[in-house]
C-alpha cells in the first residue's frame, strides 16, 4: 500500500497480459478489442518489454483492475481459455514455532482475513524481470517483499500488506473499529486520528495499519525484520471509500477495495504472493496460517430471458452465442429452462445485480455494432418549447436586435462590491471552495457583464454593448432561491462610426439603458413598469430607479457609481438594468385583444408647459392622463428644453398629443376643449405655465 | 395683317419652339403666342380690319396655327422633360461604392445559437422541454439517478456542494427523476441548461459547462432505438447521413451504457453518453419496467458548436471576446 494513484489509468504491459491469454494478436488488436469491449484504451506506450496499454477502468468494474481481469475481459471475446490465479505454493511450506491468531470483531466491514507468515525474511531485490513489469505499470521497486505485494495486487487485482510480524504485541491480529482518539503515524509520516468509523488493523494493543489504506510506521518491515505477516484481505468498499476520504488519503489499495474485491481470490492471492516470495527466495514460506470466512455469500442467481435481452439490445441474437459470451465471462448456468436460463453471478462481478445487467453482458461482448438503427414507433408526442425558452427566444433577439452582444458569463465569482448586499438577498457560498473565483454564486449580472465590458473596452473592441439571460441565486428567509434575470451594460455610443455627417450617435445613458428596459417589458406583454427612487449603492444615487411592477421590485436600471467606474478601463459612463424575467412573464398579458382601426383622421397638437425642475416627467404624464378625454389617443414627449430663455430651475417639456375619435371626424372646438382641460389641470398639479 | 404676316409669325413661333432649352423657356413661349395676350391671339383681333368674305378664312387659319403651335409646343415639352430628366439624373449620382450605412446590431452567444439547433432537431422529433433548477438538490442530481450511496462513481471532489442536500448540478440528466415524478408515460422530453463540476480549467475542461439530455420511455424501446434517434438527431444537428457507433461505458442511469461516437467527415467523433434507462429508476417512479423501457442520452453544448466550427479552445465561450462572439 502506498501509492497515490491516478484516477481511473491502469498500466498494463501486453507481454504480462498475454501470459494469460494465449493470442498473437497485435497490441493494436488488444487495444481495440479491450475499448469495444468497455475497457478504453487511451494510448500504447512503448517500454523495455514491449508496448504498454493505458487502460480506463470504468468505476463499476473494479475487478478489471488487474492483468487477470482484463484478461478475463479479452477471453470473453476471443474465447481461448479461462484465466485464473495461478495457484499452489511451488515451495513445500516449512513448519515455524511462532503462532498467530486473528479476530475480526467487526465482520460488517471486514468478511475475510487471511494471513499467513514467512519466515527467514531476506532483504534483497526482486527479479529483474518483475521488476520490468513494474516499472512497465508505472511503479517504483522497493524491495524484494514490496515488489512481489504489489506484482500480486496488478497480477490479481487483490492489494496485499506485510507487517513486521516481532512488531505485533502479542503476536495477534485484531480487525476492529478504531477507538475514539487512537491514533497512527502511517508509512507517509503522518500522524492521523482515527474515529470510530474507521476499520484499523490492531495488535493486541493499537491500530498498526488503517484497513485497506495505509500501513503504520510502527510494524513496518526493514531490513532487519525476521519475519512477515502476509495480510490479504476483504474489506467492504463503502467504509473504504469513507476512510480514504475523511483521511483525504488515496491509494492503489483504496482505490481497489473501495471498488469491490472478490472475497473467493483472497486466499489465492496469499498463496500467490507465497510462491513467488518462494521462488525468488525472498523467506521461507511456513504453514502457519490464518484463514476468517466469517461471512461467506452465497453466489448471486439472477434468471435471464432471451427473449428480454433481444427486446432490450433490438435484434435477435442466436442463443448459442449468448450463452458461450457468458460462459466466457464466468457466468455458470444452474439451471435451464423454456426460453430462460438461471444463471450463478461470477464472484468478482458485484455490478451484476438483475437481468438487465446479464443483457449488457452479452449485448457489450458479442458487439454493439450489430445493433440495427431503428426509430421508436407508438404514440405521437406533441414537442415544444418550455414556455421560458420560448418566451426567452424573443426577449434575446429583440435585444440584440437594437445592439446588444449576448455574453454567457460566470456564475461562480468571488465576493465584490458589484453585487448588492441585500439583507434579503445574501450570498449563497460554496462549502469547502476550492479557490475565491468559485466559492459562491453570483447574486447579479453585474459582474458578468462588467468583466465582458472591460475585457473588449481593453482590447479597444466596441461596442461596448451586452445583454445575458441567465440564473442568479439568493440566500433569503425563504431559503434558496434561483431566479432568471435579464441583465444588459453598455457604454460609450453603440451605433457604429458612420461617415454620413448628420448620423447621429448617442452615448449610453441611463435612458437607453432604461428604453431597452421596456423593450423587454413590451416582449413580455407588460406595459406598466414604474420607474421610482433607489439605494442601489452599486448606482449613481441621482441616476438609478428600482423598476416596480405591481408595488414590487423586479429588477433596477441605472448609472454606474463613479466610484465603481474608476475601478475599471472604461472611461465612459457605464449603464446598466437588470430585470426578474419571470415576474415579468408571469405579469405578461395573455391574450391581445383586438382594437378595430378608426377610420376617422387624427388632430395633432403640442402643447409645452414650463414647469420647474424638480417636477418629474411621471407628475406631468399623470397631470395628463387624469384629465384624459376619451378623444386622446397618444401622449409623445418630443422635448425637454432647458435654458435661460425658459427660466432659472425651470424646463419646458413639449407633449405632442394625437386625438381621433373612433365614431366620427373631430371638430376643432372639442379639441380645444381637450387641450384646455388638460392645460388648466396642468397649471393646477404641476405650477405649470403655458408661453405664447 | 395679311395672311403672310401670319405665316411669319407662325414661323417665327415654330423657330422658338424648335430651340427653346429648358421647360421655363417654353412655357414663355407658349405665353408669348398662345397666351390670352399672345400674338396669336391679337392676329384674331385683328379680324374685323379684313373684308367681311376674307373672315372665316382668316379665323380658321389662325385657329389651325394655333393648334399646329399646341402640337409641337407639347411635342416639344416631352423631349425637353426626358432631356431634364437625364441631366437630374446624371447629377445625381453618387459613389455607390461608398458603405451602406451601418445601424448597431447585436449577435446571439454561439451557445444560444446551438441550443436553438438543438431545440429544433429535437422538437422536430417529437420531444417536449423541460427547465430544471441549477442550485439542484442531492437526492434529483445523484441518488433519483441510481447511484449507490458513497460509491465511486460519483466524487465528492467533482461536485459543487451548498450544504449536505444542495448542490450545483453536475448533468442535466438532474431532470429525469423531476419528470418522472408527475408524468406517466409515454413521453419524449428534453432539456439543456448549465452543469458545474470541479474541473482544472484548459482548452478541453471547463468547470462550468452546457448539456442537453434527452429521454424518453414507452412501450417496447431498445437499443436499436436509441441508435436510430440518435443517427436522426446527429444528422439533424452536422449534416449528411452520419453513421453512430456504441461502445460500453458506465452511467449508474442507464443500463446497458454507452457512449456514442459519429462519424464525420472522415473521423469518428466521441459525443456523449447513453443507454437505456435503468429499471431501478423506472421501478422507483412507479413505471412498470416489464411493459416500459427507455432510452436517455446526453451530450455537450460546447462540443457540438466546437466540431461544427472547428473552435479548439472550450475557455473561448465564457470569456466573450467580441472578436469571438461576432464569428458566428
Amino acid at each position: 500500500m502506498g501509492f497515490i494513484i491516478i484516477e481511473g489509468i491502469m498500466r498494463l504491459s501486453v507481454e504480462w497480459i498475454k501470459e494469460f491469454v494465449p493470442t498473437d494478436a497485435s497490441s493494436e488488436e488488444l487495444a481495440r478489442t479491450l475499448t469495444m469491449a468497455g475497457l478504453e484504451v487511451e494510448e500504447t506506450i512503448e517500454s523495455e518489454i514491449g508496448p504498454v496499454l493505458d487502460i480506463t477502468v470504468t468505476p463499476n468494474r473494479g475487478d478489471c483492475l488487474s492483468v487477470i481481469g482484463v484478461a478475463r475481459e479479452l477471453n470473453a471475446v476471443y474465447s481461448l481459455q479461462f484465466p485464473s490465479i495461478p495457484n499452489g505454493v511451488s515451495v513445500q511450506p516449512v513448519k515455524a514455532d511462532c503462532e498467530i491468531s486473528v479476530a475480526i470483531e467487526d465482520i460488517d466491514l471486514c468478511s475475510r482475513y487471511v494471513a499467513r507468515l514467512v519466515t527467514n525474511v531476506r532483504s534483497k531485490p526482486s527479479p529483474e524481470w518483475m521488476q520490468k513489469r513494474l516499472v512497465a505499470a508505472g511503479m517504483r521497486p522497493i524491495n524484494g517483499i514490496v515488489d512481489v505485494t504489489n506484482y500480486v495486487m496488478l497480477e490479481t487485482g487483490q492489494p496485499l500488506h506485510a507487517f513486521d510480524y516481532d512488531k505485533l504485541h502479542g503476536g495477534r491480529i485484531v480487525v476492529r473499529r478504531a477507538r475514539k482518539g487512537e491514533t497512527i503515524r502511517t508509512l507517509d509520516g503522518v500522524d492521523r486520528v482515527l474515529t470510530e468509523e474507521m476499520l484499523a488493523i490492531c495488535d493486541a494493543d493499537h491500530p498498526v495499519a488503517i484497513a485497506g489504506v495505509m500501513g503504520g510506521e510502527e510494524a513496518e518491515m526493514n531490513d532487519s525484520t525476521k519475519i512477515m505477516l502476509l495480510e490479504s484481505a476483504h474489506f467492504l468498499p463503502v467504509s473504504i471509500r469513507r476512510t480514504s476520504k475523511k483521511l483525504n488519503l488515496r491509494t492503489e489499495a483504496s482505490y481497489r477495495f473501495e471498488r469491490y474485491v472478490d472475497p473467493e481470490s483472497v486466499a489465492k492471492a496469499a498463496d500467490r504472493a507465497c510462491q513467488l516470495i518462494a521462488e525468488c527466495g525472498l523467506g521461507d514460506v511456513t504453514t502457519v496460517l490464518c484463514d476468517e470466512y466469517p461471512v461467506k455469500l452465497a453466489p448471486k442467481r439472477i434468471v435471464f430471458r432471451l427473449a428480454r435481452a433481444n427486446a432490450m439490445l433490438g435484434y435477435d441474437i442466436p442463443k448459442p452465442e449468448m450463452i458461450k459470451a457468458l460462459a466466457n465471462l464466468g457466468f455458470e448456468s444452474l439451471e435451464e429452462q423454456e426460453g430462460h436460463i438461471t444463471y450463478s453471478v461470477p464472484s468478482w462481478r458485484p455490478d451484476i445485480q438483475r437481468e438487465i445487467d446479464i443483457i449488457e453482458e452479452v449485448g457489450r461482448i458479442i458487439g454493439y455494432d450489430r445493433i440495427p438503427e431503428r426509430l421508436p414507433v407508438g404514440v405521437t408526442t406533441q414537442g415544444g418549447d418550455t414556455p421560458i425558452g420560448k418566451m426567452t427566444a424573443k426577449i434575446r433577439t429583440g435585444i440584440a436586435a437594437v445592439g446588444l452582444q449576448e455574453v454567457i458569463t460566470h456564475s461562480l465569482l468571488a465576493p465584490g462590491k458589484l453585487e448588492n448586499d441585500d439583507p434579503d438577498g445574501q450570498r449563497i457560498e460554496i462549502r469547502s471552495a476550492l479557490s475565491s473565483d468559485l466559492s459562491g454564486l453570483r447574486r447579479s449580472l453585474l459582474p458578468g457583464l462588467l468583466e465582458a465590458a472591460d475585457r473588449n473596452a481593453r482590447r479597444g473592441q466596441l461596442p461596448l454593448a451586452f445583454f445575458e439571460i441567465g440564473k442568479v441565486f439568493h440566500r433569503t428567509h425563504k431559503g434558496y432561491e434561483e431566479s432568471l434575470v435579464v441583465g444588459g451594460i453598455m457604454a460609450g455610443t453603440i451605433a457604429p462610426r458612420s461617415w454620413v455627417r448628420d448620423d447621429k450617435r448617442p452615448e449610453a445613458d441611463f435612458y437607453m439603458a432604461k428604453g431597452i428596459a421596456e423593450i423587454v417589458s413590451h416582449l413580455c406583454s407588460v406595459s406598466d413598469l414604474q420607474f421610482c427612487v433607489c439605494d442601489d449603492v452599486r448606482l449613481h444615487p441621482g441616476r438609478s430607479a428600482n423598476i416596480m411592477l405591481s408595488g414590487k421590485r423586479i429588477g433596477v436600471v441605472g448609472e454606474l457609481h463613479p466610484e465603481l467606474r474608476k475601478l475599471h478601463s472604461i472611461r465612459e459612463k457605464i449603464c446598466f438594468f437588470e430585470m426578474d424575467l419571470e415576474r415579468l412573464m408571469d405579469a405578461g398579458t395573455k391574450k391581445q385583444v383586438f382594437v378595430s382601426l378608426s377610420s376617422y383622421p387624427v388632430v395633432v397638437r403640442d402643447i409645452a408647459p414650463r414647469v420647474a425642475n424638480s417636477v418629474t416627467y411621471e407628475k406631468v404624464l399623470s397631470s395628463v392622463k387624469e384629465v384624459m378625454p376619451e378623444i386622446l389617443e397618444k401622449i409623445e414627449l418630443t422635448d425637454v428644453f432647458t435654458g435661460s430663455q425658459v427660466g432659472e430651475e425651470m424646463k419646458s417639456l413639449t407633449l405632442s398629443l394625437t386625438f381621433r375619435s373612433p365614431e366620427r371626424t373631430l371638430t376643432d372646438s372639442e379639441v380645444n376643449e381637450a387641450l384646455e382641460k388638460i392645460r388648466a389641470n396642468l397649471m393646477e398639479r404641476c405650477n405649470a405655465r403655458f408661453v405664447g | 395683317m395679311t395672311m403672310d404676316d401670319l405665316d411669319m409669325l407662325v414661323a417665327d413661333a415654330i423657330k422658338d419652339i424648335e430651340t427653346a432649352q429648358n421647360i421655363t423657356e417654353l412655357n414663355r413661349i407658349e405665353i408669348k403666342y398662345l397666351g390670352s395676350k399672345g400674338s396669336l391671339q391679337a392676329q384674331m383681333r385683328t379680324i374685323g380690319t379684313l373684308p367681311k368674305e376674307e373672315r372665316p378664312k382668316f379665323g380658321a387659319r389662325v385657329n389651325s396655327s394655333k393648334e399646329s403651335l399646341s402640337q409641337k409646343l407639347s411635342a416639344r415639352r416631352t423631349e425637353l422633360e426626358v432631356k431634364e430628366l437625364e441631366e437630374r439624373l446624371t447629377k445625381e449620382k453618387i459613389d455607390i461604392t461608398l458603405p451602406g450605412r451601418t445601424f448597431p446590431i447585436g449577435r446571439l452567444h454561439p451557445l444560444t445559437l446551438t441550443v436553438q439547433r438543438v431545440k429544433e432537431a429535437l422538437i422536430g422529433q417529437g420531444y417536449e422541454f423541460v427547465d430544471g433548477p441549477e442550485l439542484e438538490e442531492y437526492a434529483y442530481n445523484f441518488e433519483a439517478l441510481n447511484y449507490p450511496e458513497d460509491h465511486p462513481a460519483f466524487d465528492e471532489m467533482m461536485t459543487f456542494y451548498v450544504d449536505d442536500t444542495r448542490l450545483l448540478r453536475t448533468q442535466t440528466t438532474a431532470l429525469q427523476g423531476r419528470v418522472m415524478e408527475k408524468r406517466k408515460p409515454p413521453f419524449r422530453m428534453a432539456t439543456t441548461g448549465r452543469c458545474f463540476r470541479y474541473e482544472a480549467v484548459d482548452a478541453t475542461h471547463h468547470h462550468t459547462f452546457h448539456q442537453v439530455d434527452v429521454f424518453m420511455v414507452d412501450e417496447g424501446i431498445s437499443m436499436a432505438d436509441l441508435k436510430g434517434t440518435l443517427k436522426q438527431f446527429a444528422s439533424a444537428m452536422f449534416g449528411g447521413n452520419v453513421q453512430v457507433r456504441f461502445r460500453p461505458d458506465f452511467f449508474p442511469f442507464v443500463e446497458p451504457g454507452v457512449d456514442y461516437s459519429i462519424f464525420w467527415e472522415g473521423r469518428w467523433l466521441e459525443l456523449g453518453g447513453a443507454g437505456l434507462i435503468h429499471p431501478n429508476i423506472l421501478e422507483s417512479y412507479g413505471i412498470d419496467s416489464e411493459r416500459y423501457s427507455g432510452f436517455a442520452f446526453g451530450l455537450g453544448i460546447e462540443r457540438i458548436h466546437m466540431i461544427q466550427n472547428g473552435v479548439n479552445d472550450l475557455r473561448l465561450y465564457l470569456e466573450n471576446d467580441l472578436r469571438f462572439l461576432k464569428q458566428f
